[in-house]
């Protein structure tokens, strides 16, 4: 009898081992990897691979890119000044006839893609140096008036981009125009190669179209965030060192318009150039 | 000086989310607002493993370095605190965080991102303490009265732990000797059973 009892507890032993031994999923977890591994699996959810570009945005928005506008803005006026003091401004003939330069929808899309860069260019830089105006709700302002005519420049640019393109294509003479710098560090009235358009304002063009295209595009996930974190990074990145070239040329675009070229601004506001400044500036246009 | 900081103990975290729901309750938080979260890695399977995390009140914090507007300082005890009156909701700390703690509330006009909220270690914000206003922009300030975050204090297993970055060092280092994970050393999981 006693025999029997320790067949069967013997038995129910195997038995029991067997059945332990084919559930080794319980096993899975037990020694069988690093004991750090799930600290990978946790870094992979929330850090992700932050080190790649969350530390680069991190050390270029703490440092860099505030630095870089004040660069822009110092340094590119100044110049400006410069050439001021010692070139001065073209100054061209009124007294013969007129070229017409910009037909009216030509100089409404202008006006209004103006008025539109402009606040995006304000309201931008307010952003950039918002610790010197303190915060709060004007700069909470200022970024809505940046996506509302961040949405009107995008219309005109588009505008623009279709009425210009012929135009703005480049040539080949665009090469000696920049080699002469366009004529504006000598005094004298020499006619430099360009056509309707000359070098510098085809590079403001493609800048400020193309350019502004992918502001619009990288600017619209910033202000949504519908995109993965390291994207947001990476557009962040783009739109803050793009932005930083456009305000470059828009200063050299308003130094050009205001001061380099005297009367300049009114070609844009009647539409017509003088022949003496078409001659000279644009000596290849073909309705000269 | 005290060093405030959080820690979530692995081995103890059960994926119970009372710490988010305690968070979110008592502090009012708006919808979709999530201060503190809990992910489970191998959902199900052995090994499961769950972890609570909010804003870890960096030393050196990326937040910090990239606010355009210098709306998050840091305090002595090192809680991360957000002035919501200074932040313009630019998004950039949310992208320099490494953990994903800064929230952004839908704000008022064209659903643009409001002020950023985020964790504020149940200390309030930069308003006067104990103020009402202090309570409807950040929440509870139950540092000021001596007490451990809300999440903390209600976490079940007491996995998720809160205050003194020494105390709470001590008490894990303790935890971890007593659970004896053994020594880890390389090698010694193969080839020889786990006591």
């Amino acid at each position: 009898m006693k025999k029997y009892t320790i067949l069967l507890i013997s038995t129910a032993f195997i038995a029991t081992a067997v059945a332990a031994a084919s559930t080794p999923q319980l096993m899975i977890g037990f020694g069988s990897e690093a004991p750090n591994t799930i600290w990978y699996g946790i870094n992979t959810v929330f850090t992700g691979d932050w080190q790649q570009y969350g530390a680069l945005f991190t050390s270029l928005q703490a440092g860099l890119f505030s630095r870089l506008f004040l660069l822009v803005l110092t340094l590119i006026p100044a110049v400006f000044l410069i050439h001021y003091i010692l070139i001065g401004p073209k100054r061209f003939s009124h007294d013969g006839s007129d070229i017409l330069f910009f037909p009216l929808v030509s100089r409404l899309i202008h006006w209004l893609a103006a008025i539109s860069f402009s606040l995006l260019v304000i309201t931008g830089l307010m952003v950039i140096f918002g610790r010197l105006l303190g915060g709060g709700s004007p700069l909470m302002a200022a970024r809505i008036v940046h996506l509302v005519s961040a949405l009107l420049f995008s219309g005109t640019a588009v505008c623009m981009f279709l009425i210009w393109l012929k135009d703005m294509l480049p040539m080949p003479h665009d090469i000696l125009w920049l080699f002469i710098m366009g004529g504006y560090l000598s005094k004298k009235k020499k006619p430099v190669p360009a056509a309707k358009f000359n070098a510098g304002q085809k590079m403001w063009f493609w800048l400020a179209t193309v350019g502004g295209g992918a502001m619009a595009y990288t600017g619209w996930y910033l202000y949504t965030f519908q995109a993965t974190t390291d994207m947001l990074r990476i557009y962040a990145i783009i739109h803050n060192f793009l932005g930083a070239a456009l305000v470059a040329l828009f200063l050299t675009h308003l130094y050009m318009s205001l001061f380099a070229i005297s009367g300049s601004l009114r070609s844009m506001i009647s539409g017509y150039k003088p022949r003496e400044e078409v001659e000279i500036l644009h000596s290849r246009y073909h309705r000269l | 000086m005290a060093r405030m900081k959080f820690l979530c103990d692995i081995e103890r975290c059960i994926d119970c989310s009372g710490c988010v729901v305690a968070c979110k309750e008592g502090n009012h938080i708006p919808v979709g607002v999530n201060r503190r979260r809990v992910i489970t890695l191998n959902q199900g399977k052995p090994g499961e493993k769950s972890i609570s995390v909010a804003c870890m009140h960096c030393a050196d914090a990326p937040c910090i370095a990239v606010c355009p507007v210098d709306a998050i300082y840091q305090r002595d005890d090192g809680i991360v605190l957000v002035s919501k009156k200074t932040c313009i909701g630019c998004g950039y700390c949310f992208m320099a965080c490494p953990f994903g703690a800064p929230q952004f509330p839908a704000g008022q006009t064209f659903g643009a991102r409001g002020a950023m909220d985020k964790c504020t270690f149940c200390a309030g914000g930069p308003e006067e303490t104990f103020s009402a206003e202090e309570r409807k922009l950040y929440g509870q300030n139950r540092i000021a009265e001596g007490k451990v975050p809300l999440c903390a204090a209600m976490c079940a297993t007491k996995a998720l732990m809160a205050g003194d970055a020494d105390v709470v060092a001590d008490v894990y280092r303790k935890r971890v000797f007593e659970r004896g994970t053994g020594a880890n050393a390389w090698g010694w999981d193969k080839a020889y059973k786990r006591e």
